[in-house]
C-alpha cells in the first residue's frame, strides 16, 4: 500500500506550487496540535448545534436524528479527532456548560 | 504586409506588442517606465488591440498586477527599466517561481545614485537570480524579433518562466535605425493561442496560487524551477530554429562573429557589439586574427556551448556593462566558469565599460583588441580587472 505521508519527489509536483485540488485541507491532519481536548457527553447534549457553529475546524460530524415532537433534525454524531485542534470554543459556547448544571462538552487535558 | 520601416527600439518594441495583443498589460504610466508603453497605450485608445491596459502606482504594483492577471489565465506583458525594474524587485521573484509566463520588455539603464538613467546593464544584471529568463539584443530589429519568440519560449509547457527582452536604453530604445516589421498576421499565426494552466477564472476547477511552502517541500519546488530553466535552453534554440523558417533571421543562444579562426576575441552583450563587429572587420581586412562573442541568452546560461565556440581561441576581453561591487562583473564571472573545464583555455580577463552610459568608440575597441595583442604577445595578463575610459584611470 502506498505511504500516503510519503514526501513527494519534486518531479511528482504540481507546477509553481499550486494548490490544483480545491478542498483538500480535510487531508490535512490537524489533531496532533492538540494540548487539550473536548469529550462529548450524548446523555446531556439537547443537540442545539452551537458546538457545529462554532467549532472552526468542522470538526462536529452530524447524523440525522428525530426530536421528541418527532420532527427529523441534524444531531451531533461524533467529534473528528483528526481535525479538533482542541481550542475548546464547543465547551466554552455550550449552553448546556453555560447553565452549569450539567456538562455536554467536558474539555480535559490532551493524554498523550 | 512585411516592410521595411525606420523606427525607434521602443517603437519597435510597442509595435510587436500591438501585434501580440496581449490579454493585460499593467504598467507604471511615467518614468522610468519606457516610450514602449506610451506608444502602446496609444494604440489601446486607438482600438488597435483588445488589451486591458493597467495604470498603476508604483512598477511594484505594475509586477504585481501581471502576476494577478496572468494567474487569472491571460497572456500578459509590461515594459520597464532602470529605478522601475528595482521596485519589481520582489514580485520579480514571485512570477517566476509561481511560474507565470509574464513577458517584459526591459530597457537596459542605470541605476542611481547618482540619479543617470543611460545604458547601462546594472538593472537587469541584478535581477539574474530572479528566475528570469534574459535574453539581450545588439539592435532594435534583434529586440523586436526576440520579443516576437519570447511568448512561444516562455509559455512553452516545459519552461513556464517569465521572459524579459532587453535591449540598451537611449542608444537602442530612443534611435531610429530601419528594421523589418513582420505582417501582423504572420506574427500571430507564429505566436500561437495562449494556454493557461490552473487558471483562477476557470471556477469549476478552482486552485490555490501562492500557499505557504515551509522546509518540507520549498526546495523541491526551487529545484523543479531550475529544470525549467534548464529546459528552456533548448526551447530557446527551437523556437529560433522555428522563427529562421518563418521569418528568415536567424538565432542561436549566442552570437559568434568572425569566431572560427580567431585568436583575440573580445564578449560582450547588446548594443556594443555593433561597433566591435565594426572593429573586426577593419582589423580583419589587415589580417588580424580576431572576432566577437556576442551574448543573447544570459539566463540560462550557454556554458558548454560559449566553451565550445572559444575552442582555439588564444585570449578573451570579456566586457561588462555592470558592476558587482567587489566582484568581478557578473558576465566574466559566468566566461570564466565555462571556461575553467576548456582542455585549452584561453588567458581571460574583464572590463568594465559604459556605465551610466559612457560612450565606448571604434578607437576605444581598437584600444582593446591592441592591449590584448599586448597581453598575448608577453603571455601575461597585466591587469586582470579595470575600468575603461575613466578619468583618473
Amino acid at each position: 500500500m502506498k505511504n500516503k505521508y510519503r514526501l513527494k519527489d519534486w518531479q511528482e509536483l504540481p507546477i509553481g506550487g499550486v494548490v490544483a485540488d480545491g478542498g483538500n485541507s480535510a487531508d490535512y491532519e490537524t489533531g496532533t496540535w492538540r494540548t487539550s481536548r473536548p469529550v462529548w457527553n450524548a446523555e446531556n447534549c439537547i443537540n442545539c448545534l452551537n458546538c457545529w457553529v462554532f467549532c472552526p475546524e468542522d470538526a462536529f460530524i452530524l447524523k440525522d436524528g428525530i426530536s421528541k415532537k418527532g420532527t427529523p433534525r441534524k444531531e451531533i454524531d461524533r467529534i473528528n479527532y483528526y481535525h479538533c485542534k482542541g481550542c475548546g470554543l464547543c465547551a466554552r459556547e455550550c449552553p448546556v456548560n453555560k447553565k452549569g448544571k450539567k456538562i455536554a462538552i467536558d474539555y480535559v487535558k490532551e493524554e498523550h | 504586409m512585411s516592410k521595411i520601416v525606420a523606427i525607434t527600439g521602443a517603437g519597435a518594441m510597442s509595435e510587436c506588442m500591438r501585434q501580440i495583443n496581449p490579454d493585460v498589460v499593467p504598467a507604471f504610466p511615467i518614468t522610468p517606465s519606457t516610450q514602449v508603453i506610451e506608444d502602446f497605450s496609444q494604440f489601446v485608445a486607438d482600438g488597435k488591440v483588445d488589451t486591458e491596459i493597467i495604470t498603476v502606482e508604483s512598477e511594484h504594483s505594475a509586477m504585481s498586477a501581471c502576476l494577478g492577471a496572468a494567474i487569472a489565465g491571460g497572456r500578459v506583458m509590461t515594459a520597464t527599466s532602470s529605478a522601475g525594474m528595482a521596485l519589481m524587485w520582489e514580485m520579480l521573484y514571485i512570477a517566476a517561481s509561481m511560474r507565470q509566463p509574464i513577458i517584459l520588455s526591459l530597457i537596459n539603464r542605470a541605476l542611481s545614485a547618482p540619479i543617470n538613467i543611460h545604458a547601462d546593464h546594472s538593472d537587469a544584471m541584478g535581477a539574474r537570480d530572479a528566475g528570469w529568463i534574459q535574453l539581450y539584443a545588439e539592435n532594435n530589429q534583434e529586440a523586436y524579433d526576440n520579443l516576437i519568440m519570447a511568448p512561444k519560449i516562455a509559455e512553452n509547457m516545459d519552461v513556464r518562466l517569465p521572459i524579459m527582452v532587453c535591449m540598451d536604453g537611449f542608444i537602442i530604445s530612443h534611435c531610429v535605425q530601419t528594421m523589418q516589421l513582420e505582417d501582423d498576421d504572420k506574427v500571430k499565426e507564429f505566436i500561437g493561442e495562449f494556454e493557461s494552466t490552473y487558471p483562477l477564472l476557470d471556477t469549476v476547477h478552482p486552485a490555490t496560487w501562492g500557499a505557504l511552502d515551509l522546509q518540507n517541500y520549498y526546495i523541491e519546488h526551487k529545484r523543479a524551477q531550475h529544470m525549467a530553466m534548464k529546459n528552456a535552453k533548448k526551447i530557446i534554440q527551437k523556437v529560433s530554429a522555428e522563427f529562421a523558417a518563418f521569418f528568415g533571421r536567424n538565432y542561436d543562444l549566442f552570437e559568434s562573429y568572425r569566431l572560427d579562426d580567431a585568436e583575440r576575441v573580445i564578449i560582450a552583450i547588446n548594443s556594443v557589439c555593433g561597433e566591435i563587429k565594426e572593429v573586426i572587420d577593419d582589423r580583419r581586412e589587415a589580417g588580424d586574427k580576431v572576432g566577437l562573442l556576442k551574448i543573447r541568452s544570459f539566463r540560462p546560461f550557454p556554458y558548454d556551448e560559449i566553451a565550445q565556440a572559444l575552442e582555439g581561441v588564444k585570449i578573451v576581453t570579456v566586457l561588462d556593462r555592470s558592476e558587482s561591487m567587489g566582484a568581478y562583473g557578473p558576465l566574466f564571472v559566468e566566461i570564466r566558469t565555462a571556461l575553467f573545464d576548456a582542455s585549452k583555455k584561453p588567458m581571460v580577463y574583464n572590463r568594465i565599460f559604459g556605465l551610466g552610459g559612457r560612450e565606448l568608440f571604434m578607437s576605444d575597441i581598437h584600444d582593446i583588441f591592441d592591449e590584448n595583442k599586448t597581453y598575448l604577445k608577453t603571455g601575461k595578463v597585466e591587469k586582470m580587472f579595470d575600468y575603461l575610459k575613466v578619468r583618473g584611470g
